[in-house]
């Protein structure tokens, strides 16, 4: 068990990195999923709960300085729980959000200690020490990653077995309810982007995106494609209507 | 504060700026949130990923260490985009304008890009490539995520470097050519977002009542015999709109997990769900 835990360490640093900073979003659930299952050594059910897990996620994004609970370790419990456990994909998204919630806390806790480094900073800018300023950047990765990699070590390499037994303890209408929960969850991120996205006038649209994919089963790319014809439609109407005034004025005053 | 408002000692004007270091501040800027906290935000990062322009401009060492000092200040924008802002002031600074002139700038397209960004990756990008991989991972298809992998970074790669040298070539008049367009731009990707929600909607939250009422004879299977016939999926649409709705509320989204959690649980405990 060390050895597949200190592994899934090592891409909690990775994954923590890039949440944070790379941003190449191999940290994402689909990603963790993926590699989880090949360190486990059960690819299957990794990639499924690592989608199920990315479903529940995708609307949980850090929108307008808002902390949604932490993907990465989200991700790496959920998937190292399901594979572990060998439960439905679905309740590894209960176990996954209460770890994620936490660790968020955890890492807003950090953003706070990271402040009074940057008068340090100030002073490095002031001597125009370039290489002091990287230092600064490459030592606030490094903790992060560490941080990430310890908080992955340790439920997964002490936990696995107590996990074990808890599970096969608990009553099935608990499990079956996380299921149910799960199943549901990514309504709360789909709310999450209509909060931020809706607009009355384009209220038509989502529904136009809901009917499309209940009546004609249209897979989400197709609907995709529709939407971009029909925004790239209407990007030119506008853009057109808009220019045409613009230029005449111009002319006149030229004149 | 004199100082700080006074243009440079060195004020002569020379392009030195190549492709190369343009290239360099890309790849820098991958690390814009390296040191994130909650008093400058990314001014650390945002430095870091400036030195290879400053440090090519700035021969004066009085000059850089006046220039870095400002780029200290605070910053936040989308981590995305930001390269955008990069380009610009890469060109401001190579002309030597007022340290005011640029802290302008640099505010004046923070905040705006940063919704921009939002709109553009979180709500429209990661969706319909996570989707499209989560919907292949699902079946437990090894593509989904290198699918995903693949489009999410021919985008986000295109656009850091895009924006870079859009950016820097076009200056300062960049930023009235952005004005004009963003409106339509943010709208268009409204459009495609909401309608990606929608199906993301239907095809992705699973919510059924197996309860089977025995009137008499008759067995009428609640989910396939009423809700399917009336409209089918309206109960994960239903849910998605209570939770719109709770957030409007005030309710955080921690919260509705919870209350999420508990009406599975409680749910599956009648029997109802």
């Amino acid at each position: 068990m060390f050895g597949e835990a200190l592994l899934i360490a090592i891409w909690a640093f990775i994954a923590g990195i890039d949440l944070f900073d790379g941003l190449t979003h191999v940290h994402r659930p689909l990603v963790t999923g993926l590699v989880v299952g090949l360190i486990l050594g059960d690819l299957q059910t990794g990639l499924i709960t690592g989608a199920t897990l990315e479903l529940v996620w995708m609307g949980m994004v850090p929108l307008a300085g808002a902390q949604p609970p932490n993907v990465v370790i989200g991700g790496i419990i959920g998937c190292a729980f399901a594979i572990l456990t060998q439960q439905d994909p679905k309740v590894a998204v209960g176990v996954a959000v209460p770890f994620a919630v936490a660790v968020q806390g955890a890492i807003t806790l950090m953003f706070t200690i990271f402040s009074p480094i940057m008068h340090k900073a100030d002073t490095y800018a002031e001597n125009a020490d370039t290489k002091a300023i990287a230092r600064i950047n490459y030592i606030g990765m490094l903790f992060l990653g560490l941080f990430y990699a310890l908080i992955a070590f340790l439920p997964i390499y002490f936990g696995a077995d107590l996990a074990k037994s808890v599970v096969s303890s608990l009553p099935q209408w608990f499990i079956g309810g996380l299921s149910v929960a799960g199943g549901m969850m990514p309504a709360i991120g789909f709310a999450m982007l209509l909060k931020i996205m809706y607009k009355k006038e384009y209220a038509m649209f989502l529904i136009i995106g809901f009917i499309l994919a209940t009546y004609l089963k249209l897979p989400l790319l197709a609907v995709a494609i529709v939407a971009v014809c029909v925004a790239g439609y209407d990007y030119y109407m506008n853009k057109n209507n808009t220019d045409k005034p613009a230029k005449r004025e111009v002319r006149s005053h030229g004149i | 504060m004199e100082s700080n408002i006074a243009s440079y000692q060195d004020t002569s004007i020379e392009k030195v700026i190549t492709k190369k270091e343009l290239n360099r501040m890309v790849w820098r800027s991958l690390f814009l949130q390296a040191s994130f906290n909650y008093e400058r935000m990314q001014a650390c990062g945002w430095l870091y990923s400036m030195i290879p322009a400053l440090e090519k401009i700035h021969k004066n060492k009085q000059d850089l260490a006046k220039s870095m000092k400002m780029h200290m200040e605070f910053f936040n924008t989308h981590p995305f985009l930001v390269t955008f802002i990069m380009g610009i002031v890469a060109a401001m600074e190579e002309n030597k304008e007022e340290q005011e002139t640029i802290r302008g700038i640099k505010v004046a397209t923070m905040g705006p890009l940063g919704g921009i960004g939002d709109a553009m990756f979180w709500l429209t990008a990661l969706p319909i490539t996570a989707g499209i991989g989560a919907s292949l991972a699902i079946d437990g298809n090894i593509l989904g995520p290198i699918i995903f992998l693949v489009l999410f970074n021919i985008i986000h790669f295109g656009l850091r470097f895009g924006l870079m040298s859009y950016g820097y070539n076009t200056g300062v008049r960049a930023m009235q050519s952005l004005k004009e367009n963003t409106k339509y731009v943010s709208r268009a990707a409204n459009i495609v977002g909401l309608t990606v929600i929608g199906a993301l909607i239907a095809s992705y939250i699973s919510l059924k009542i197996p309860l089977v009422v025995t009137a008499g004879q008759a067995k009428v299977a609640l989910q396939a015999d009423v809700l399917d016939k009336v409209l089918p999926n309206m109960l994960p649409f239903g849910y998605t709109i209570l939770m719109y709705y709770l957030l409007n509320k005030n309710f955080s989204p921690v919260k509705l997990i919870l209350l999420t959690v508990i009406i599975g649980i409680v749910g599956k405990l009648v029997g109802l769900l």
